[in-house]
């Protein structure tokens, strides 16, 4: 970034050696970081946001770009206890529903979101149970979503295998651009004045007197409020603050084919296999649902979130064909790049959206699907930093986990 | 399906075939298997006919002979599992060894080896300028190749350009093979060539024979009557739907086939994929695999021998080869140390006189300050369609080469960004940002049948 253009809260450059002062410091340049900004700075605070590596670079760059409604497969899994808590995030993609319809209008800018509708299969009588169940803690929540038999599937998308024997369709899925979405965030945010800092990486969190500290390599923030968006990091930059935060890091497998002409405009998921199936707006078809990495490991034990996750190969081998077996045509395409993204999931499987009650004025942000949550998440969580009551978090709230700080902060 | 090796060697080149042959001599039954993809070995410098296509005299030229020696000895070879026809398209590090994957046409294969050489070689650097994307602007090397493997000189008009020796012997291949030149263009003065090879006087003198390639070549695009200017620039390709001329500093040439040769890069994109350091290579860019003496990289294991490990022609690669051949039988605990060091002594002097006339072809050919200059609408990845507009306005941003690519698309086609990588580099470079890393290497090196792949 131009050094020229960044500015302290008297919008004058200040010379370094100094510290910055804002409103809010937002640390971490993902979706959630640089939504949250975004909002925050329109409703007029003054927001810093701190950034180690490049905006996007994180898991918000590289994820699927699932804008996925219906109860995820990895919720009904495990359980009817967890299910049951699960279904209860239904109330946020229902809010998150109505965001990303909103989301391009309102940022003025091409997300290539595309809203056509997607389908969860089923390819055996006890999947097909699992669906219907899954339809009926749905609707109970007011969610569209339909079971529907093999056949309406492939009249709803013709390139699906005939095996397979339902699906549930809801027609407000779909997917959107992980490329474009985050920069797009941060450009608004800094059209509102935000100072968007990359290559600045926190390396203390300080709370003195009320207001908090915070420390990189070069520089010095001070702030009322701080919102920690480190995805997969956030729990080593919550340490920062002398806080434990239950948010672990996973890798995750990603694939793309070449490009192929327009076959699927839906998103596919499966209930009983991890996949998901989307075809890009440049023509790729990605695939992908889940499928672990290995996470590099340190020397001393650990995990090494600085190098690169690698692919397990049965895990590849594994995805592909849970994805010929659902729509057989992408067996002969090419497959051109296999990535991997490191992304955050924390203890109950919810996500942990809120004030930490040990340090109020500190607050978190991570773990889940937030691609497609991230700018539903950054709504509400700029009302709470904005001082209100919002009850939507409360599902989400870290209070859950206060025992883990009662010795901490 | 699994297999497992001692020694799994990528690339059946000068570099492959001579550490094939010392690993034969240092261990009988050895486990070896040998990956390439042309069906036959040779390399990018011996590249073969088809065994059903009879060519006769097939590269006449005394500087080919040790080459075509090694190359009959490797053939004779028994008991190397020859893998022709297939890319190695991953390779990682995991429990039970080095995994290197292949693809052919019969499917997957995963190789499980006690060591792997890299000796993928080296491609032509990719110059994009204004109509480059036209059918009929070539890498000077891929025209080479079609003469080399079926005799047929693409174009019945063909230009090179650029700013490398090379393109003398390649004019003098077309010529031989019955094509027509349209002309030899350097895009640098004659004065600076001549100043820059002079500056490495010690390595021209003991290199003569190969200097007298090049007068012989010059001497037979004299013959054919082939004009080989200096100090001229080409600036774009022109054409309609296809190559009609070439906008040169000297006017607008007419041909119909331009073959661009600005330099080599080595193929590091394996030994990069696991882990492996790399540095800079020589002045037209891209990533040399860093190694010891022995061709050992940094990952326990993984060797690396010929143009992987920096561009220096094919005898140096045949010399790097034998060393790594050697010292892979050395850490396998076939040869003891003092052993090894005996054995790779001959190779061990011949590839640091080699070094030095590869140093001096590096100055005389660089082709820093002479790459043609793209316009704002010139492709700089044409796999992806990403202009320099675009990719200029990201680099802007201040963001890594992975930003950029993640923000524009640059580098996310078919190639995994081997082509434009360079390009966008050396375009990061010129806005001061000469620290850049480069793309993360992803998994496969070539695209492969997703059928392929799945369990
Ligand atoms: C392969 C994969 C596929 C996925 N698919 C989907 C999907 O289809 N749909 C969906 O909804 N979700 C999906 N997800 C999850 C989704 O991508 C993430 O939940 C979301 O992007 C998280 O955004 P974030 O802003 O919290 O984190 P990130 O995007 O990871 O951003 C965190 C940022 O914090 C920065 N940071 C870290 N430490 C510091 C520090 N000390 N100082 C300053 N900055 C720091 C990092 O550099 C990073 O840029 C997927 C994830 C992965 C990995
Ligand atoms: C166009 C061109 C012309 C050249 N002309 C000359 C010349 O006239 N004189 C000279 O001294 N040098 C020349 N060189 C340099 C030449 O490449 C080397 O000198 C020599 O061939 C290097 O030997 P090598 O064994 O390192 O690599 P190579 O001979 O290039 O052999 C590497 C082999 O590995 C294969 N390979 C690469 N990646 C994979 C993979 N992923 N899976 C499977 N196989 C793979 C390649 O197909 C190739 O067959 C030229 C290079 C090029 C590109």
């Amino acid at each position: 970034m131009d050094p020229g253009l960044r500015r302290g809260s008297d919008g004058e450059r200040e010379p370094d050696g100094v510290t910055h002062k804002s409103d809010v410091l937002v640390i971490g340049g993902g979706l959630i970081g640089c939504a949250t900004a975004w909002r925050l700075a329109r409703a007029g605070a003054q927001v810093t946001l701190l950034e180690a590596g490049d905006i996007n670079a994180g898991a918000s760059g590289q994820n699927a770009g699932s804008l996925h409604f219906q109860i995820e497969r990895r919720f009904i899994e495990n359980g009817e206890a967890l299910a049951e808590q699960a279904a209860r995030i239904v109330a946020l993609n229902r809010l998150a529903i109505t965001d990303w319809r909103g989301l391009e209008a309102e940022l003025g800018a091409d997300l290539h979101v595309s809203m056509a509708g997607g389908l969860m299969v089923a390819e055996t009588p006890e999947q097909v149970a699992m669906l219907e169940a899954k339809v009926r803690r749905e609707s109970a929540e007011g969610l569209a979503s339909r079971l529907i038999d093999g056949d309406q599937a492939r009249a709803v998308a013709p390139c699906l295998a005939p095996q397979i024997l339902a699906a549930c369709h809801l027609p407000d899925e779909g997917h959107a651009d992980p490329r474009a979405v985050t920069p797009a965030f941060a450009a608004a945010a800094r059209a509102e004045g935000a100072d968007i800092r990359t290559r600045t990486a926190v390396q203390a969190i300080r709370r003195e007197a009320g207001a908090f500290h915070v420390g990189t390599a070069d520089a010095a923030f001070r702030a009322d409020r701080v919102l920690i968006a480190c995805g997969a990091w956030t729990a080593h930059v919550a340490a920062l603050a002398n806080l434990h935060m239950p948010l672990y890091p996973v890798a995750l497998l990603m694939n793309a084919t070449e490009r192929t002409a327009p076959v699927l405009p839906q998103l596919i998921q499966h209930v009983g296999r991890r996949l998901s199936m989307k075809q890009a707006y440049a023509g790729n078809i990605l695939i992908g649902g889940g499928w672990p990495s290995r996470l590099a490991q340190k020397a001393d034990g650990g995990f090494d979130l600085g190098a690169k996750a690698s692919i397990i190969q049965a895990s590849l081998a594994g995805n592909l064909r849970a994805a010929i077996d659902t729509v057989p045509m992408v067996e002969r395409l090419n497959l051109i790049r296999s990535w991997t993204g490191v992304t955050a999931i924390s203890a109950d499987q919810l996500p942990i959206v809120g004030e930490v009650p040990r340090m109020p004025g500190l607050f978190v942000a991570g773990g889940g699907s937030a691609f497609t949550l991230g700018p539903t998440f950054a709504r509400l969580l700029a009302r709470a930093m904005g001082g209100e009551r919002v009850a939507e978090l409360d599902l989400l709230s870290p209070a859950r986990f206060e025992h883990l700080n009662s010795f901490m902060g | 399906m699994a297999d497992t090796f001692d020694v799994v060697i990528i690339g059946g080149g000068p570099a492959g075939q001579a550490a094939a042959l010392a690993l034969a001599l240092a261990g009988h039954g050895l486990a070896i298997a040998v990956i390439d993809e042309p069906p036959r070995p040779g390399g990018q410098i011996l590249r073969q006919p088809p065994a059903p296509f009879a060519v006769s005299n097939w590269l006449p030229g005394r500087s080919y002979d040790g080459l075509k020696a090694q190359l009959a000895r490797f053939e004779a070879l028994e008991g190397i599992s020859w893998l022709g026809g297939h890319s190695a398209i991953g390779l990682v590090r995991e429990a039970d060894g080095l995994v290197v994957q292949a693809s052919g046409q019969d499917g997957l294969r995963r190789l499980v080896a006690r060591r792997v050489l890299v000796a993928a070689g080296c491609q032509d650097l990719a110059v994009p300028l204004p109509g480059w994307t036209l059918p009929g602007v070539y890498a000077a090397g891929g025209i080479q190749a079609f003469i080399k493997s079926q005799q047929i000189v693409p174009g019945e008009r063909v230009l090179l350009a650029g700013t490398h020796p090379l393109m003398l012997l390649i004019g003098a291949q077309i010529v031989a093979a019955g094509g027509t030149l349209a002309g030899v263009l350097f895009a640098q003065p004659r004065q600076t060539m001549i100043a820059n090879a002079l500056r490495h006087a010690t390595a021209a003198a003991a290199h003569a024979g190969n200097l007298a390639a090049a007068a012989s070549a010059m001497k037979v695009l004299a013959g054919a009557g082939v004009a080989v200017r200096f100090d001229t620039a080409l600036t774009a390709a022109i054409g309609n739907s296809q190559v009609e001329g070439a906008r040169t500093a000297a006017g607008d040439i007419a041909c119909n086939a331009i073959g661009l040769c600005y330099g080599f890069v080595p193929q590091s994109t394996l030994p990069r994929m696991a882990g492996a350091r790399v540095q800079t290579a020589g002045p037209a860019g891209g990533w040399a695999t860093v190694a010891d003496g022995w061709g050992q990289s940094s990952v326990p294991g993984l060797f690396v021998a010929g143009e992987t490990t920096g561009v220096a022609g094919a005898p140096a690669a045949m010399a790097a080869g034998e060393m790594a051949g050697i010292g892979i039988a050395h850490s396998l605990g076939l040869i003891d140390a003092s052993e090894a060091q005996h054995r790779a002594g001959p190779a061990r002097r011949r590839h640091a006189r080699l070094l030095g006339f590869a140093r001096m072809l590096d100055a005389v050919a660089d082709p820093t300050g002479y790459l043609p200059a793209p316009t704002p609408d010139t492709l700089a990845c044409r796999c992806e369609d990403v202009d320099f507009a675009t990719i200029d306005q990201a680099i802007a941003t201040g963001g890594s080469a992975n930003a950029v690519k993640l923000a524009t698309r640059c580098g996310m086609g078919a190639c995994q960004g081997r082509n434009c990588e360079p390009t966008l580099l050396r375009r990061m470079a010129t806005a001061g940002r000469t620290d850049d890393t480069g793309f993360t290497q992803r998994f496969p090196a070539r695209p492969v049948a997703i059928g392929d792949l799945a369990d």
